[in-house]
C-alpha cells in the first residue's frame, strides 16, 4: 500500500482537483448554447475516483453535488470491467444514476496504466428532454414515461469520438435539436478538458500516490466535519416543511425529518414524510440523499471540503413508497426543486436547536415558467425559454440579513437569471419591470432577502404555450428561531384584453397571446431570530431604500 | 547620466519607485515612502530624491524631462477600502436594482451565513427615468422630461459628486443617455457625469451598469488626484506630457484616464507586464510569464507570442469592471504571507499577511506567526546580515521560534516545517501561474518565467519546476522593474464596433469596410497623441450561433491580402475554440460580434539596464542552506559583480542589495549582457 503523501503534496493535489473542476465549469458555461446553461448556469461538475467517491466539486449547483456519485456508480455497475480508455458515457434516468430526466450526465473515465483512475462527471440541465411538454417539466405527468426520454447508462462515445447514431437519436427526441447538440458538445468538451488535466497529473505524480492522496483528502474532510458536528448538542428532533400541493388533488404534502445527532454522527430519517403522490413532486432516491447532504453542507463551515468524506457522518433513511423515495416509474421531474427545498428546510429546522447560530432562515422556493413559441424577428424560429428572473430571496442568519434575489435552497446563489438585454435580443419577450419586491422579506432579528417583481410581456409570433412548475404560493420560505416566513410567491397572468388570473404552480398547456403580461411577485427569504431583536436603524435603512 | 530624461513612477503599497532613463541610455532608481492620503506628495518626494541622487535641482530635472509615465493605485485603493465618491445613478424605470441584484449570483456557494456587500450606489440614489429602448434600439417609450427633472432634483438634494447614467439597450442607441447627461451637466455643473454607452458600449446590462457605476464612484477621486499631481508637477517645472498606465497596459493622457477612471484599476501592476513586453522585444523570448512577488501579494500575467493576454472579467473590491484589462492574476501570497494550521487540519500559507507592520517575525516588529520570509531565513536562503544590502538586520532566532510553533502543532521538525512553508508558498504561486496559463488553455512549459519584485528570486526555480517550465529570467533591476516598464509602454488606442443586427459573419466587402473604418478611426485618435506610423492590431470577438459568450480571436496571423476573408476569420475562430475547449463545430454558423482594431504607437524604448563590463569577481559566501532536506554550503555571487556570459551552476545564490536568487541543483545561470540573469533548468 502506498503511504499517504506528505501534507504539502496533499494540499497541492487538493487544490489541483478543485482547480480542474472549476476550469471544466468555466468551459461549459462559455461554450453551451442554451440559455439555461450559458446564462443561468444550471450545471455542475464533479470529480469521482474509480470507486465513484466524490473527490472534488466546485461552486456550482448544490442539489446536483451529492447526487453525482450515483451517476458514476451507475456507469460502473452497468459496464462492469468494460469501461475503456476513450469511452464516454451518458445517462439521465433517476433509477439508473440520475436525479430527474432533464439533467443529462456525462461520465468520462480517466485511465493510467490501463487502469481506471477517475471519472469526470458533468451534469447539465437540458432546455428540453422530449416528453409530453416542452421544457422538461410536465405538471400533468403521473408516470415517468410522460416526462421525457429515459436514458440508462449508455456508451455515447468510444475511441474519443461521439457515436453520431446515438447523438442523432437523442437529438431527435428533443424539441430544439440545435440547442441539444450544442449543449452536448459543450458537456463533452468540458469532460475531456478535465480528463486531459487528470492525465497530466497522473503522469506527474503516478497513479498510486494519487489514489493515496485521494484517501487522505477524504479522510481529512471527514475528520473536519466530525469535529464540527461533535461540538453540537446531542438529541433527537423533528423538523417539518410543507409543499403546497402535488399538482393534482392533493394539497399540503408534508416532509418530515426525524434527525438524531449522537457524538459526531447524524441520522436523518425521512420515513414519516407523506406517501408517494400522483404528481411530479416525488423524489428519486439519489435526489433525496443529495438534498440531505446539501442541508449538512450548509450547516458545516464553508471551508469544509464538500467531498465523500464530509458526508460520511450522515446517514439518510427513508421508506420506499414515500414522496421522498418514490417507486420506479413515478413522476419525479420537480424533485430537484421540490421536495429538495423542503427536505433541506425540515432538516435545518430540526437541527436549529442543536446549532442555532448555524441554522439560517429559509431560502426561496422555485416557481418556474417555461415558454415556447416563435420569434417574429427570426422568421418565427421556435424557442424554449425558462424563467430564471425574479429570483426569490435567501434566508436571514446569525451574522446578518439574507441575500436578495439569490434564489432557492437548492441553488443558493448559483443560478443566474442572466441579462435582460440578452433575453430581449434572443427571445420575443419584453421586461417592462424587474426590481426588488418591497415587503417580501421575512421579518426577524436578521430579515430574509427580498424577492422580485417582474412584468414580462409576450411578443411572440402568434400564440405561445407555457407550463409552470414550482411551489410556494401557499407556503413561504420558513422563518427560523422566531423569525417570520418570507412572503409566498404570487404569479398572475394579465391578458391583453384586460382580464387577469392567478397562476397555479403546476399548470400545463397554458396558451399565451402576444400582448399578455406575466406578472410575477417572487417570495422573500425567511427571517432569523425574533423581529423584536431587529435594530431600529436597520429598519430605518430598509424604509429609506423603499423596501419596507 | 544626462537629459533629456524619461521618468516612470510606480506607486506601491509601501514604496514609490521612480526610475529615470537618461539620454545616454543609463538608468537610475530612487525610492520614497508612499503617502496614502495623497499619493502625489510621495511622487514629488521620489522625484526630489532622484534629483538629489543625480546632483541637480528638482526644477532642472523636470524641465529637462520629456515624458513622465505614472502607475497609480488610487482607484484600486478607493474600491478596496470603500472610500468612493458619492455617486447617483439614472436608470430605466422599472430596472433600478440591476447593480444590486448581480444577476442573482452570489459568491461562496456554501457560505449561507454571508451577507451581501453594500452597493456602491444606494437604492435611494438609483433614480428612474421614464424611457425605454427595445432590443433593436428602437424607442419603446420616449424619454420623459418630467422624470428627468425629478431625478435631477433628487441628485441635487443628495449633493452627489458623480452621476452614472445607465439605460437599457443604450449600447444600441445612446441618445437618451446623452440627453440626460446634457441636462445634468447644465443643472449640476462640476458633477462628474459618466454614461454606460460611453464607458462600455456593449450588450449585457449588469456588466455595463456595474462598470459605469464604478467609473462614477472613482472618477472624481482619480480625476482630482491626477489634477493635483499635474499641478504639482507643473509648479515644480515639468512641462512635458504626463501619461497614466491603464488596466489594459497601454498609456493614456491624464484627461483620458480621468474620463475612464475605472480603467485605472490595474494601473499599479500593469507596469510589470509592460516591462515583460519590453524584455520580450529585447530578446528575452516572446513567451513569458511575468511573476512579480512583493510583500503581501504576487501578480502574474501571461505574455504569449510577444503579446499580453487581455480579459474582461475583472472584479475589484467585489465590483465588476468589464473593461478590457490585462489578465493579471493577483494572489495573496508573498514574503509576508503567514503559515498556519487550517481548520481542516491541513497546513496553509496565506492569504493573511504580516504586512509591513508587524512584518514577518524576523523583522523583529512583534510578529510571532511564521511568514514565508521567516521560513526562507530558517532554511538559510537569506543572510540575516545582508537583507536589503544590510540596511535591515533579520532576527534568525525569532524566525526559528515562529516556525517551531507551527512545527509542534503539525508534529514535524523545524526544517521540515520551514521547507513546507516555502513549498506551500511555491504551490500558491504556481497555482496563480496556472490560473494565468493553464486555465486560459495555455501550457506554461514552453514559457520563460520572468521573476521580479523583491521576493520572486527565492521561489522562481521551484515554481518553474512545479510547472514544468525550463527557463527563468531575473532582471538586474528586479526591484524597480514595474516603473521601468512604464517607460517601455506603447501608446495604444483601440476602437471596436459591435455588429448589431448582423447575423453570422458579414460578407467580404462589409467585413473589409468595417476593419478599414476602425483602422482609420484608431489612427486618427492616436495621431492626436503622438506623431509617426502606428502598428495596427486586429482582433474579433466571435462565437458559434447559439452561444452567448464570445472568445477573443487575434487576427494578425490572418492573411488579409488573400481571398475569402470571412472563411479565414471563421477558420481562425474554429482553431481557437478547439485549442481552448477541445472541440470545434465546423458545420455551425460563426458569428462575428465585435470587430476590434488597435493603433499602437511604439515609443522609443531603451535597453534593460546592462551590467558593467569588467573583471569577474570571486564568489562570496559560502552560505549554509537546506535544499530538499539536505544542508549544503552554497556559493554566493554578487549579482552586479557577475560578468556578461559568466555562468553559475546551482545550487548557488545570486544576490544584489534588493533581490536574492536561489539556484537549485542542476540549474545553470548565465548573465545576459542585455541585463538579466538567465537560468536553464534541468530536464
Amino acid at each position: 500500500m502506498t503511504p499517504s503523501p506528505d501534507p504539502v503534496t496533499l494540499a497541492v493535489l487538493e487544490n489541483r482537483f478543485r482547480g480542474l473542476v472549476e476550469e471544466m465549469g468555466e468551459a461549459l458555461l462559455r461554450t453551451a448554447t442554451s440559455q439555461i446553461l450559458n446564462s443561468s448556469r444550471d450545471f455542475s461538475i464533479a470529480l469521482c475516483d474509480s470507486q465513484a467517491r466524490l473527490v472534488a466539486q466546485a461552486d456550482h449547483i448544490p442539489v446536483h453535488v451529492g447526487a453525482m456519485p450515483f451517476a458514476a456508480a451507475a456507469v460502473l455497475d452497468a459496464f462492469p470491467g468494460a469501461v475503456r480508455p476513450g469511452d464516454c458515457f451518458l445517462l439521465n434516468d433517476p433509477w439508473h444514476g440520475g436525479s430527474h430526466l432533464p439533467d443529462l450526465t456525462i461520465v468520462q473515465p480517466v485511465f493510467a496504466d490501463r487502469t481506471l483512475q477517475f471519472l469526470c462527471v458533468v451534469r447539465a440541465h437540458q432546455s428540453d428532454i422530449g416528453g409530453a411538454t416542452h421544457g422538461g417539466y410536465n405538471p400533468s405527468a403521473t408516470e415517468i414515461w410522460q416526462e421525457g426520454i429515459r436514458i440508462p447508462p449508455i456508451r455515447l462515445g468510444e475511441r474519443d469520438e461521439l457515436r453520431e447514431d446515438l447523438v442523432a437519436m437523442l437529438a431527435l427526441n428533443t424539441r430544439i435539436q440545435r440547442d441539444f447538440r450544442g449543449d452536448l458538445m459543450a458537456m463533452w468538451g468540458a469532460a475531456r478538458l478535465g480528463a486531459r488535466r487528470l492525465e497530466a497529473l497522473l503522469g506527474t505524480h503516478g497513479a498510486a500516490p494519487l489514489r493515496a492522496a485521494v484517501d487522505a483528502i477524504l479522510d481529512l474532510a471527514e475528520a473536519h466535519a466530525r469535529r464540527i458536528i461533535g461540538a453540537w448538542a446531542d438529541g433527537e428532533w423533528t423538523g417539518e416543511a410543507v409543499l403546497d400541493d402535488d399538482g393534482h388533488a392533493l394539497t399540503n404534502v408534508t416532509i418530515r425529518a426525524r434527525v438524531t445527532k449522537r457524538g459526531d454522527a447524524i441520522t436523518v430519517d425521512l420515513s414519516d414524510s407523506a406517501p408517494q403522490t400522483a404528481g411530479f413532486v416525488n423524489s428519486s432516491w439519489p435526489n433525496t440523499v443529495s438534498a440531505a447532504r446539501m442541508a449538512l453542507a450548509y450547516l458545516l463551515d464553508p471551508e469544509v471540503a464538500k467531498n465523500d468524506g464530509a458526508f460520511r457522518p450522515l446517514t439518510v433513511l427513508a421508506r420506499e413508497g414515500t414522496v421522498v423515495r418514490a417507486a420506479e416509474g413515478a413522476a419525479v421531474t420537480l424533485c430537484t426543486s421540490h421536495p429538495s427545498n423542503e427536505i433541506v428546510e425540515a432538516i435545518v429546522k430540526a437541527l436549529s436547536t442543536a446549532a442555532p447560530d448555524r441554522a439560517m432562515g429559509g431560502w426561496g422556493r422555485r416557481f418556474r415558467v417555461a415558454i415556447t413559441g416563435g420569434d417574429p424577428r427570426r422568421a418565427g424560429r421556435r424557442f424554449v425559454w425558462h424563467l430564471f428572473h425574479a429570483r426569490p430571496g435567501g434566508g436571514g442568519h446569525a451574522r446578518g440579513d439574507g441575500w436578495s434575489c439569490a434564489g432557492e435552497w437548492h441553488s443558493a446563489g448559483g443560478l443566474k437569471f442572466g441579462s435582460v438585454e440578452m433575453a430581449e435580443a434572443r427571445f420575443p419577450l419584453f421586461f417592462a419591470r424587474h426590481e426588488f419586491r418591497p415587503g417580501s422579506a421575512g421579518d426577524g432579528t436578521h430579515r430574509g432577502g427580498f424577492g422580485a417583481e417582474l412584468e414580462l410581456r409576450i411578443e411572440t409570433a402568434g400564440p405561445a404555450r407555457a407550463n409552470t412548475a414550482g411551489d410556494g404560493v401557499r407556503h413561504g420560505a420558513a422563518g427560523m428561531l422566531g423569525g417570520r416566513d418570507g412572503a409566498p410567491h404570487r404569479y398572475s397572468l394579465l391578458r391583453a384584453d384586460g382580464s387577469s388570473r392567478d397562476l397555479r404552480t403546476k399548470e400545463a398547456g397554458l396558451v399565451l397571446s402576444p400582448g399578455d403580461v406575466l406578472v410575477v411577485r417572487s417570495g422573500g427569504g425567511g427571517g432569523w431570530g425574533p423581529p423584536e431583536g431587529r435594530m431600529p436603524d436597520a429598519r430605518a435603512a430598509d424604509a429609506a431604500e423603499g423596501l419596507a | 547620466m544626462h537629459g533629456p530624461y524619461r521618468i516612470g513612477v510606480d506607486v506601491g503599497g509601501t514604496f514609490t519607485d521612480v526610475v529615470c532613463l537618461g539620454a545616454d541610455g543609463s538608468t537610475a532608481l530612487a525610492k520614497a515612502a508612499t503617502t496614502p492620503d495623497d499619493q502625489s506628495r510621495g511622487v514629488l518626494d521620489g522625484l526630489a530624491t532622484l534629483a538629489a541622487d543625480l546632483g541637480v535641482t528638482l526644477a532642472a530635472l523636470l524641465t529637462n524631462t520629456e515624458r513622465l509615465v505614472h502607475g497609480t493605485t488610487v482607484a484600486t485603493n478607493a474600491l478596496l477600502e470603500r472610500r468612493t465618491a458619492r455617486v447617483g445613478m439614472l436608470t430605466t424605470e422599472g430596472h433600478r436594482d440591476v447593480v444590486e441584484m448581480r444577476e442573482g449570483l452570489k459568491p461562496e456557494r456554501y457560505d449561507l451565513r454571508l451577507s451581501p456587500p453594500p452597493p456602491l450606489v444606494p437604492r435611494r440614489l438609483r433614480l428612474p427615468l421614464r424611457e425605454r429602448l427595445g432590443a433593436g434600439g428602437e424607442v419603446a417609450v420616449p424619454l420623459d422630461e418630467a422624470s428627468l427633472q425629478a431625478a435631477i432634483e433628487a441628485l441635487r438634494d443628495a449633493d452627489v459628486e458623480a452621476v452614472a447614467i445607465c439605460l437599457l439597450h443604450a449600447w444600441r442607441d445612446p441618445s437618451h443617455e446623452r440627453t440626460a447627461a446634457e441636462a445634468i451637466r447644465h443643472a449640476l455643473p462640476g458633477v462628474y457625469v459618466t454614461l454606460s454607452s460611453d464607458v462600455l458600449p456593449q450588450i449585457k446590462e449588469y456588466e455595463r451598469f456595474s462598470t459605469t457605476v464604478v467609473n462614477g464612484a472613482v472618477g472624481p477621486i482619480v480625476g482630482g488626484y491626477l489634477g493635483r499631481l499635474e499641478t504639482r508637477l507643473r509648479e515644480a517645472g515639468f512641462h512635458g506630457p504626463l501619461f497614466v498606465i491603464l488596466s489594459h497596459g497601454g498609456v493614456a493622457p491624464v484627461a483620458e484616464a480621468a474620463r475612464l477612471a475605472a480603467g485605472t484599476a490595474l494601473s499599479g501592476p500593469a507596469g510589470g507586464v509592460a516591462a515583460g513586453l519590453a524584455l520580450a522585444r529585447a530578446g528575452l523570448g516572446e513567451d513569458l510569464v511575468t511573476f512579480d512577488v512583493g510583500g503581501t501579494s504576487t501578480d502574474v500575467a501571461l505574455i504569449e507570442r510577444g503579446e499580453a493576454a487581455l480579459g474582461r472579467g475583472r472584479v475589484v473590491g467585489g465590483e465588476r469592471i468589464a473593461l478590457e484589462s490585462l489578465d493579471i492574476v493577483t494572489l495573496g501570497a508573498g514574503g509576508g504571507s503567514i503559515a498556519h494550521l487550517g481548520a481542516g487540519g491541513m497546513m496553509r500559507v496565506g492569504p493573511r499577511s504580516a504586512g509591513a507592520v508587524p512584518g514577518p517575525a524576523c523583522y523583529g516588529g512583534g510578529g510571532w506567526e511564521p511568514a514565508v520570509t521567516d521560513a526562507n531565513l530558517v532554511l538559510g536562503y537569506l543572510d540575516p546580515d545582508r537583507f536589503l544590502g544590510g540596511r535591515r538586520r533579520l532576527d534568525l532566532g525569532a524566525a526559528q521560534a515562529a516556525v517551531d510553533r507551527l512545527a509542534t502543532l503539525l508534529g514535524i521538525g523545524r526544517l521540515d516545517c520551514a521547507a513546507g512553508i516555502h513549498a506551500l508558498a511555491n504551490v500558491a504561486m504556481a497555482d496563480g501561474i496556472r490560473l494565468a496559463t493553464v486555465r486560459r488553455g495555455v501550457d506554461p512549459r514552453g514559457f520563460t518565467l520572468l521573476a521580479f519584485g523583491g521576493a520572486a528570486g527565492l521561489h522562481a526555480s521551484a515554481v518553474a519546476r512545479d510547472l514544468g517550465m525550463r527557463r527563468i529570467a531575473v532582471p538586474l533591476l528586479a526591484a524597480g522593474l514595474s516603473a521601468w516598464g512604464m517607460l517601455q509602454t506603447d501608446l495604444r488606442y483601440e476602437v471596436s464596433r459591435s455588429l448589431v443586427g448582423v447575423e453570422g459573419m458579414p460578407g467580404e466587402p462589409a467585413l473589409r469596410g468595417i476593419f478599414a473604418e476602425l483602422e482609420t478611426a484608431a489612427r486618427r485618435r492616436l495621431a492626436e497623441w503622438m506623431p509617426g506610423d502606428p502598428a495596427i492590431r486586429r482582433s474579433a470577438d466571435m462565437r458559434y450561433g447559439e452561444q452567448v459568450f464570445e472568445i477573443g480571436v487575434p487576427l494578425d496571423a490572418v492573411d488579409w491580402g488573400g481571398a475569402d476573408l470571412p472563411s479565414r476569420l471563421a477558420e481562425a475562430f474554429h482553431r481557437r475554440h478547439e485549442a481552448l475547449f477541445t472541440y470545434a463545430m465546423h458545420g455551425e454558423e460563426v458569428v462575428l460580434v465585435t470587430a476590434r482594431v488597435a493603433a499602437v504607437g511604439r515609443l522609443p524604448g531603451s535597453p534593460a539596464p546592462a551590467p558593467p563590463d569588467r573583471e569577474a569577481a570571486a564568489p562570496l559566501g559560502p552560505r549554509r542552506a537546506v535544499i530538499d532536506g539536505r544542508e549544503l554550503a552554497l556559493p554566493v555571487h554578487g549579482f552586479e559583480r557577475l560578468m556578461p556570459d559568466q555562468r553559475v551552476a546551482g545550487p548557488a545564490i545570486v544576490e544584489s542589495d534588493t533581490t536574492t536568487v536561489l539556484l537549485l541543483p542542476g540549474d545553470l545561470a548565465r548573465l545576459d549582457a542585455r541585463g538579466w540573469l538567465e537560468v536553464e533548468l534541468p530536464a
